[in-house]
């Protein structure tokens, strides 16, 4: 419905909040696309060029965008043929296949997708083909039977790219490259990954098919640069619907990018990573809580939202343990300081355990040895300690080798936090006595 | 190799199987028919009564399982029932309410005899059908490796999908086919529920008539359903983790309800559950009573009695009871080995014909063969009676058949007096005895029967003692034990134990009188007063110190009317003893219905397949039965065949064992039997053939398991066997 | 009074009873709710939301998507036995029995995606659509691709969908070496003290004072929280002690008033009941029968590992016996132990305890069957032969997980085995045909 309000120029405060949650949203969640890619202008320039080559000259090519995870691979892809697609003779010509190695596990269910893509259902039929290549062969074939002697361009873009290297002998791979090696059709084969030594994992014919080329994605902002990308993901539109309200959410956006305490945030989040998914998450965390109450983001949700991203997980969990699991734990990191990291069993840690309970009767009930052990598989469950692969589920649970997963400051940050714990604990944690 | 033989066997549980019953008795008839081809008839006839006694024994047994098994499996049904209601009228009270999702479970410990264990299941689950639920499934470990299969098990089995072998081997293999899609269907959760109210609908559905031949009368509109997991200990942990967890996310739509089949101990619900599963079930424990119990109850009733003509040995006893309680725990097997015995009996002991009821028995003995008669006249213990005869009586016995043939008549009836009286004596003798300290004549009646069978109790020192203590009893005590030994002698027909159980009662009611008169009679109580000292049972040193000093006393004072009444009755029930419980041995015609050869059952039973293979590799002698074989203990002597001498070769060697040594010292044995003189230039050299006949022997050895190649030295065998057994 | 939900977007009233539903979780629901954001607006591709059992993650979230009318699917991944229940589950829950009977045999998710795109195309998405799957952490055992996918369906497929994810474990053991996209993690804190109080106090008793019942849950925390802040555990124990804790008011030898006395009726009882109960060894039913039983003669409640006895043949007793011998003690000081004249072997380098901790800290050893039988003859007083019963005993005890059978079992020469039960256990076993093994174990010299 307010959308239909929306029309109006003029919204009540509630309206433009949700307008504003709907368009930052759009950017965070759903990457929504920006008008133009920041900071990677070269590398969109020398795709932009390769694709035409192909939508428009029909000359064949492959070419692999590689980047860590996050840094916008996809976004620059899609900004690229977002602009390729506005030149119209490119827009009835191209087809565009997409594939991703997520959900193409294997090349006789990517081939259905790609005749499905391209769909040629109906062209194919029931035919059987002896090969692969004899089956691709055919489909490419049947686009050229299109209206133009040449046949279309077809665009292949295979997300995940290294996956695709892991199908049995690469058939997928080796074909698509060895058509866009030959010119028998017009194809382009973009592969996207995160992987930067994925050309080890080509075997050699495959290898020896490919153009080598590369784009790599490797975000090289400055942090002024960040901090502008920050401003404009978070600044509204010229064209949002209250002229008023979008001024002020800008100008106030605006300011908290000045503010010293966002400022650090920002250059934390900068210093551990500089791609973009890590950054929308932290600015839809912000963003989350902006209400009407609130309608504009301040330097506390921010704050709040890096607090959430950097909490440590373990020890949240750690905080949830009941005393007697604690001083399972204890005994552990006891264990680990004595035999220096060897794995240790249920019986070696209740020892110690029975140890500290006889030094300090008083401050713990002593449990008998089934709640104890309950409580020894509770910890396993929690994946806080771990089974030593070697030993097998036939040896007594006693006895099975297990290695503590955390480290002596989380323990120790852990007891702090824990509420009402015994100081005969705590004091039974830093001693080095076991 | 013995353990991987048997293993595979014993997969399920304990114990050697043997054949199933019923193939056996299939080849019965030959077996005895063949055994003696001169008289078929008499064989015939056997088999006819050795089949009949059988069917009679096993009957009785299953009778017995049944009535064993009842209490468990009411409260079994009970505990079922109280749930499978409180499922129909969810009842609002906080308590359950507060308890919802909970899988009511019964942990049912049935102790390691694994063999019995599946009679007990099966009678089980029909029960359950037939008075509670329509829905029972048993599972077995063994057929559930995962999940899915558990899960498809359980499935198959409540919606009876059919699904045949080789589906299932198309489902382990290729991944698209109908049976998978059908299964992939049934095999989630709430398909289950969907097909269970469809199902329960109908069951509401059908008139109540009709309702009573699907479910019995107090059917419920929706009934539980039951999973029974034969053998807990076998399952996958995280196979029934999951299982459970599943379940219990359906509790409300599903009224679900498992049965754990546990052998060892409920303590392993523990130990394979971790908290947070087992914090899902109900578990209620219910425990069968112990097979020891068990065993008793079916010698009781089976061998205690004179209904069965056929009796046991006391040495046969022994090995069947110690086979029980050495080895396996199984009364199934036990049985079995009872079965065996039979055939045994009626295939070795021609004279068995008579070992069958009275009028058949009496008829059989008028119509008994020349072959026969001359057979009884063998029976050692029919000589005995012989000889016990006047000599024209003698002479008769030995030329006339008929006189033989009357006698013998005459002689069954006496035997069968005997047994009807021996048992009750026995029970009665068990009765007084069972409760003294230190049990001198046992605590189980079968101790005391073996005991009885072997020798003549009344010679025996445990006896003797026995009787000491009974005269040291206090007057109460006595009592209730002599009326014991009367309501045991009331039941049985036989005339004299009518008149031994009247006697009894007499003396009882004298003893009661005495405790008339002697109220206020001091003499009375100072005798009393140290047999009172006696009711709380010390141990036997300080009884027998009590009794000197008893001793003493009685020598100074003279009796109080009381001992000397309590003797009385002692003396009475050991004259009863001496007259009854004499040895079966010294019956006339025992052979006939006693069966005596324990070690043909122990060859059977137990036997030990390794020790005769050895015997037969180091003294061939004792299967070949060629004289040059002969030789003292610990050698073989060189013209054995190649096996037996290239194994005595290999007890010498080590864990690893050197081909050509070998060779060799095998070629200079061999050659010493050919009788070359050893000066001669070829002695011991090895030839093709000699070789060939080591590795051939060499090969046989591996065959049966002694030896194996080894990856650790070239040209070395390993050896398989420890010590030189 | 909790602080009331708010969000634009949903009508008070729901948020209202939203909130009555979930007490001390109004933190937790309304960070939720914002990251929701409005239905009809884009939320987050994945949420990953952890914390422990019974902190009221399914709960919350799905209380919040049914109040709000959301639409959505909530799976238990230890339903799905295959992917393929799971694709199932979730497309029924969306778009309804034909969407799911479509679905190929044993798809795959690329089949999945497809079938979803086409449906969504279908009937395109006013409001976001989530998927909930709880006990995420067994995604990580199906096939690889499957959680990546999940956590980018929305991408994938294209559509305003949002997954979210529950598991009692941290996610950073959820991410393989490659890396995938990053869920939004959020946190659900056990609850406190205080909040369990609160809420195990809603429950009371109906026919008695709301004060009494949580004055007893007060109780209860006292004996309990220290090992338990399970609330569903909490719950049941409560549920069952109450009764217990009423009988003084029942045959009026107490009053409401008089609270110690109540107090140290019950206080005992409740520690008694940590055994037990605590540990689920006997039913609640059962407790409640002992509890009958407890007034007559004061035993405690025996559990189950109170039956731990086990009746075994007698020589299987001894094979046991020697079989825990065997596994407990080294190979080297079998002579000393069972030669009867084990020449002069010096005490010194008998008992040099080379071994840093006793072998009952570290656990069986696996031993040769010859050992075994070794070690058996010796201990078993009579003569036995090495018959074909013996042996089965010995395979018997493996399947009753007396002893456990060291690697394969197809090695047909000398197989390896364990001992696998407790000492206590083998002590009760030597005890019943007299033996005495503690003189036998090197741990106890």
């Amino acid at each position: 419905m307010s959308k239909r309000k929306s029309r109006e120029t003029h919204m009540t405060s509630g309206e433009c909040v949700s307008q504003v949650q709907r368009i930052l949203r759009e950017r965070f969640c759903h990457q929504g696309l920006p008008e133009k890619p920041v900071g990677l202008d070269s590398q969109y320039k020398h795709l932009l060029e390769l694709l035409k080559r192909t939508a428009v000259h029909g000359e064949s090519n492959s070419i692999l965008i590689v980047g860590p995870r996050g840094t916008g691979k996809t976004m620059l892809l899609s900004c690229v043929l977002r602009e390729l697609m506005d030149i119209n003779e490119v827009q009835k010509n191209l087809l565009q296949v997409y594939l991703n190695g997520l959900l193409q596990t294997d090349d006789r269910i990517a081939l259905r997708e790609i005749t499905r893509q391209l769909n040629l259902e109906n062209v194919v039929g029931d035919k059987v083909f002896g090969s692969f290549a004899e089956n691709l062969g055919f489909l490419l074939e049947a686009l050229r039977k299109g209206d133009r002697g040449s046949s279309q361009p077809v665009l292949f873009v295979l997300d995940e790219f290294d996956l695709f290297a892991h199908h049995k002998n690469q058939t997928l791979l080796y074909n698509l490259l060895d058509v866009s090696q030959s010119a028998q059709a017009p194809v382009a084969v973009v592969g996207l990954t995160c992987r930067l030594d994925v050309l080890e994992l080509l075997e050699k014919r495959v290898k020896s098919r490919f153009s080598h080329r590369q784009i790599l994605v490797a975000s090289s902002l400055t942090f002024g640069q960040y901090l502008d990308n920050v401003r404009s993901q978070l600044s509204l539109p010229q064209d949002f619907p209250d002229a008023r309200f979008g001024q002020e959410w800008n100008d106030s956006v605006a300011k908290l990018c000045e503010d010293k305490s966002v400022e650090e945030i920002l250059q934390k989040q900068f210093n551990s990573s500089k791609d973009f998914r890590s950054l929308h998450l932290l600015l839809l965390l912000a963003l989350s809580r902006v209400n009407v109450s609130s309608p504009t983001l301040r330097a506390v949700d921010l704050l709040e939202a890096s607090r959430l991203c950097t909490v440590d997980a373990k020890a949240n969990m750690l905080h949830g343990l009941s005393i007697l699991e604690l001083c399972l734990i204890i005994s552990m990191k006891h264990l680990n300081d004595i035999y220096d990291g060897e794995p240790f069993n249920f019986q070696m840690v209740h020892n110690e355990y029975k140890k500290f309970i006889q030094r300090k009767s008083n401050s713990v009930h002593n449990y008998e040895k089934p709640v104890i052990l309950k409580a020894f598989e509770h910890l396993l469950q929690l994946e806080l300690i771990k089974l030593v692969d070697g030993s097998s589920s036939k040896t007594q649970r006693e006895y099975q080798l297990v290695r503590l997963l955390l480290d002596h400051g989380q323990i120790m940050e852990a007891l702090q936090r824990y509420p009402q714990c015994p100081t005969d604990v705590k004091q039974w944690a830093v001693s080095s006595l076991a | 190799m013995d353990l991987q033989a048997t293993t595979s066997s014993v997969s399920k549980g304990c114990f050697v199987f043997k054949p199933s019953g019923k193939k056996r008795k299939r080849s019965i008839g030959k077996y005895i028919c063949l055994a003696n081809s001169d008289d078929r008839e008499n064989g015939k006839q056997r088999f006819a009564i050795c089949q009949r006694l059988w069917g009679k024994i096993k009957g009785d047994t299953e009778a017995l399982q049944d009535e064993l098994n009842k209490k468990i499996l009411d409260s079994l049904l009970e505990f079922s029932r109280k749930w499978a209601s409180s499922f129909q009228c969810k009842p609002d009270d906080w308590a359950s309410h507060m308890r919802a999702n909970e899988i009511p479970t019964a942990a049912l410990v049935l102790g390691v005899n694994v063999p019995d264990h599946d009679m007990t299941l099966q009678s089980l689950s029909d029960l359950l059908q037939s008075s509670v639920t329509p829905f029972v499934v048993s599972v077995q470990a063994k057929e559930c490796a995962a999940l899915k299969h558990l899960m498809q098990r359980v499935f198959e089995r409540l919606m009876g999908v059919g699904i045949t072998v080789d589906e299932e081997d198309e489902e382990e293999s290729s991944h698209c086919n109908t049976a998978v899609h059908q299964k992939r269907v049934h095999c989630s959760m709430n398909t289950l529920c969907q097909w269970y109210k469809s199902v329960t609908k109908k069951y509401s559905a059908v008139s109540p008539d009709e309702k009573r031949s699907v479910l019995n009368k107090d059917a419920l509109p929706n009934p539980p359903v039951v999973v029974i997991f034969k053998d807990l200990e076998g399952f996958n942990p995280r196979v029934l983790q999951d299982f459970i967890l599943i379940c219990s996310r359906y509790t409300q739509e599903l009224p679900l309800m498992f049965i754990f089949g546990i052998a060892t101990s409920p303590s392993t619900i523990q130990n394979m559950l971790p908290h947070s599963v087992s914090s899902l079930l109900c578990i209620q424990l219910f425990q069968s009573l112990s097979c020891t119990q068990h065993l008793a109850t079916v010698i009781d009733k089976l061998l205690l009695t004179h209904h069965f003509p056929f009796k046991l040995s006391g040495k046969v006893l022994q090995v069947l009871v110690s086979i029980f309680l050495y080895h396996d725990f199984s009364v199934r097997n036990f049985i079995k080995g009872l079965q065996l015995a039979l055939l045994e009996h009626f295939h070795s002991q021609a004279l068995s014909v008579l070992c069958c009821e009275k009028k058949e028995a009496l008829l059989s003995a008028q119509t008994l063969s020349h072959q026969d008669v001359e057979r009884i006249r063998q029976l050692p213990s029919f000589m005995r009676y012989v000889e016990s005869q006047e000599p024209q009586e003698q002479v008769e016995l030995l030329t006339s058949d008929e006189r033989v043939k009357e006698t013998c008549e005459k002689l069954l009836k006496n035997l069968r007096k005997y047994h009807k009286n021996y048992y009750p004596v026995l029970r009665c003798l068990h009765s007084l005895t069972s409760a003294l300290p230190k049990y001198p004549l046992g605590k189980q009646i079968r101790e005391l029967y073996v005991s009885c069978l072997e020798k003549n109790v009344w010679e025996s020192s445990e006896y003797g003692s026995a009787m000491q203590l009974l005269r040291m009893l206090a007057k109460d005590e006595l009592v209730a034990a002599l009326q014991k030994c009367t309501d045991v002698l009331e039941q049985c027909k036989a005339k004299k134990m009518k008149r031994a159980s009247q006697q009894l009662k007499e003396y009882i009611s004298k003893f009661e009188k005495l405790d008339r008169h002697s109220a206020g009679d001091n003499t009375a109580e100072d005798f009393t007063s140290p047999e009172k000292s006696l009711q709380k049972k010390t141990d036997l040193f300080h009884l027998q110190k009590t009794l000197l000093e008893m001793k003493e006393s009685r020598r100074t004072k003279k009796m109080s009317p009381f001992e000397v009444l309590r003797n009385e009755v002692l003396d009475f029930i050991s004259s009863l003893v001496r007259t009854h419980l004499a040895l079966p041995d010294e019956q006339p015609l025992h052979e006939v219905s006693y069966f005596s050869s324990s070690a043909v059952l122990r060859h059977h039973l137990n036997a030990t397949p390794r020790n005769s293979i050895q015997t037969a590799l180091s003294h061939p002698y004792r299967y070949l039965q060629n004289e040059a074989l002969k030789t003292d203990a610990g050698t073989v002597s060189s013209a054995a065949p190649d096996i037996c001498i290239v194994y005595k070769l290999h007890l010498e060697c080590g864990r690893l064992i050197n081909l050509y040594d070998w060779l060799e010292a095998y070629s200079t044995v061999v050659s010493a039997a050919e009788g070359k003189d050893p000066e001669s230039a070829d002695y011991g050299k090895v030839d093709e053939l000699k070789h060939a006949r080591f590795i051939q022997a060499v090969s046989e050895l591996e065959f049966l398991g002694f030896v194996k190649s080894t990856k650790q030295k070239t040209d070395h065998v390993a050896r398989l066997t420890w010590g030189g057994c | 009074m909790p602080v009331q939900l708010q969000h634009s977007g949903y009508s008070a009233e729901k948020l209202q009873s939203l909130t009555e539903s979930l007490p001390c979780r109004e933190a937790q629901a309304s960070t939720l709710l914002a990251l929701m954001g409005e239905p009809d607006q884009y939320s987050y591709p994945s949420i990953f939301i952890y914390g422990h059992r019974a902190s009221g993650k399914s709960y919350v979230t799905l209380r919040v998507l049914k109040e709000l009318e959301l639409p959505h699917a909530a799976v238990s991944c230890v339903e799905c036995v295959s992917p393929g229940l799971l694709f199932e589950q979730v497309l029924l829950s969306l778009f309804g029995h034909t969407a799911a009977s479509s679905l190929p045999r044993c798809p795959s998710l690329s089949d999945f995606v497809r079938l979803y795109k086409q449906l969504c195309s279908q009937n395109p998405a006013k409001q976001t659509r989530y998927i909930v799957l709880d006990r995420a952490e067994l995604l990580r055992d199906m096939e690889v691709n499957l959680l990546p996918g999940f956590l980018r369906l929305q991408e994938l497929v294209d559509d305003n969908v949002t997954v979210i994810l529950l598991s009692e474990i941290v996610w950073d053991k959820f991410r393989p070496n490659t890396g995938l996209f990053e869920p939004l993690l959020l946190h659900f804190p056990d609850y406190t003290k205080a909040e369990l109080q609160k809420i195990l106090a809603r429950d009371s008793h109906p026919s008695y004072p709301q004060e009494l019942y949580s004055f007893y849950i007060n109780i209860l925390l006292g004996v309990f929280y220290s090992v338990c802040r399970d609330l569903r555990e909490l719950r049941h124990l409560a549920a069952l002690n109450f009764p217990k804790f009423c009988e003084p008011l029942e045959n009026g030898e107490a009053k409401e008033s008089d609270t110690h006395k109540l107090w140290r009726n019950i206080e005992p009882h409740l520690k008694k009941a940590m055994q037990t109960v605590y540990l689920r060894e006997i039913s609640s039913v059962q407790w409640e029968q002992q509890q009958e039983m407890m007034e007559k003669e004061a035993m405690a409640p025996k559990g189950l590992s109170a039956y731990t006895h086990v009746e075994l043949p007698y020589y299987s007793k001894f094979l046991l016996i020697a079989a825990y011998l065997a596994s407990y003690n080294p190979a080297r000081t079998d002579r000393r132990f069972f030669l009867k004249h084990h020449g002069k072997m010096k005490k010194t380098n008998f008992l040099k305890k080379h071994e840093k901790t006793s072998n009952h800290l570290l656990g069986p050893k696996p031993f040769p069957l010859d050992r075994l039988l070794a070690i058996f003859y010796s201990v078993v007083d009579s003569r036995v032969a090495p018959t074909a019963s013996v042996f089965s005993q010995i395979s018997s005890l493996v399947t009753l997980q007396l002893l456990t059978l060291v690697g394969h079992d197809d090695q047909l020469d000398s197989p390896k085995y364990k001992c696998a039960v407790s000492l206590d256990f083998i002590c009760a076993i030597s005890r019943t045909v007299s033996f005495d093994i503690v003189r036998y174990l090197y741990d106890f010299l």
